[in-house]
């Protein structure tokens, strides 16, 4: 028999943006954590279906280029 | 054989692999895969549906089944019996689906206008079951499961020359027995190439090679048997 961990060895957390009309921005849905880009992508996908979006997308969490997070002063402006 | 029959086959395999889709919907190694083998398996049954509905625009009406023998039921062996171990489940998310979704391709491609029109939303939604059992199928190294699906895969689509080779020719599915299986082999290369089928003991309506049905259990839950038994007294009817 082929062998699966019931948590997978490495994973990857991505976040998952959605709209519902073409003139709405995207906005942060939710997450999910898969191994892989396939997993990822029908994971969402059965998770966050249940809605009528126009456009759903996923990004690796680890894409996310943060400039300042909630509490730091990143405006420049002192 | 007629083209209907072959869709009906389809039609019984959906229904099949969708109800086995279920039974792990609260047993896969993560949350998410429980929440997308309930989502594979809606979408399967929704696909059983449509093709059982376009049995009647092919000009041949559902053939009224014996209720008393599943082997009324054309699935192929591997749905014969509830699986009792996730390999299986990938191996049949990764390979056997893929299958189907490959004949559905080639019907939907292919000349005959009510699958054209009908079958287009269910390639979309196979995506996703591709893209699930393929990810699955790389995670757990070699499954010796993908050869049993491979194998009943191959026996699904026939023997070269056989109808389905007919029916290419004859524009009605885009592609014939020797691309789906070449193409198969491309989409899940993972698995291993298929065993010589004996096409001698090959019945033609069931497409395949081995006796047996599925199991009484899982042929009393779609005759509704297996509901009754918790409906109230009362309301119980006799069948």
């Amino acid at each position: 028999m082929a062998t699966f961990s019931r948590v997978h060895q490495q994973v990857r957390q991505y976040e998952v943006f959605a709209r519902k009309a073409r003139d709405e921005p995207l906005r942060q849905v939710g997450s999910v954590v898969a191994p892989d880009d396939d997993l990822a992508q029908a994971y969402a996908r059965a998770t966050y279906d249940e809605e009528r979006w126009v456009e759903l997308v996923i990004v690796p969490t680890a894409a996310v280029i943060r400039l300042w997070a909630p509490g730091e002063d990143g405006s420049g402006s002192g | 054989m007629s083209l209907a029959t072959l869709v009906q086959s389809l039609a019984d395999n959906k229904q099949l692999l969708g109800l086995r889709y279920a039974e792990w919907c609260t047993a896969a190694p993560t949350l998410e895969a429980d929440i997308a083998g309930a989502a594979m398996g809606l979408d399967d049954l929704g696909h059983s549906r449509v093709l059982h509905g376009s049995l009647r625009e092919l000009g041949e009406a559902e053939a009224e089944r014996d209720p008393t023998s599943p082997e009324q039921y054309l699935n192929v062996a591997y749905l014969d019996h509830p699986w009792t171990d996730w390999s299986q489940f990938v191996a049949a998310n990764a390979v056997l689906d893929t299958a189907f979704t490959l004949m559905i391709e080639a019907l939907a491609n292919g000349n005959v206008e009510v699958l054209r029109s009908r079958l287009r939303k269910m390639l979309q939604e196979e995506h996703y079951h591709y893209l699930h059992g393929r990810s699955w199928l790389r995670q757990g190294g070699s499954n010796p499961e993908a050869g049993r699906a491979f194998a009943d895969a191959v026996e699904w689509f026939g023997p070269e020359g056989g109808e389905v080779d007919q029916f290419h020719q004859a524009g009605q599915l885009a592609a014939g027995v020797a691309g789906l299986r070449s193409t198969l082999g491309e989409r899940v290369a993972c698995a291993p190439p298929p065993v010589p089928t004996d096409w001698a003991r090959w019945n033609p309506l069931r497409r395949r090679t081995r006796p047996g049905s599925i199991d009484s259990r899982t042929f009393e839950m779609l005759r509704g048997l297996e509901e009754k038994r918790y409906m109230p007294v009362g309301e119980r009817k006799d069948g």
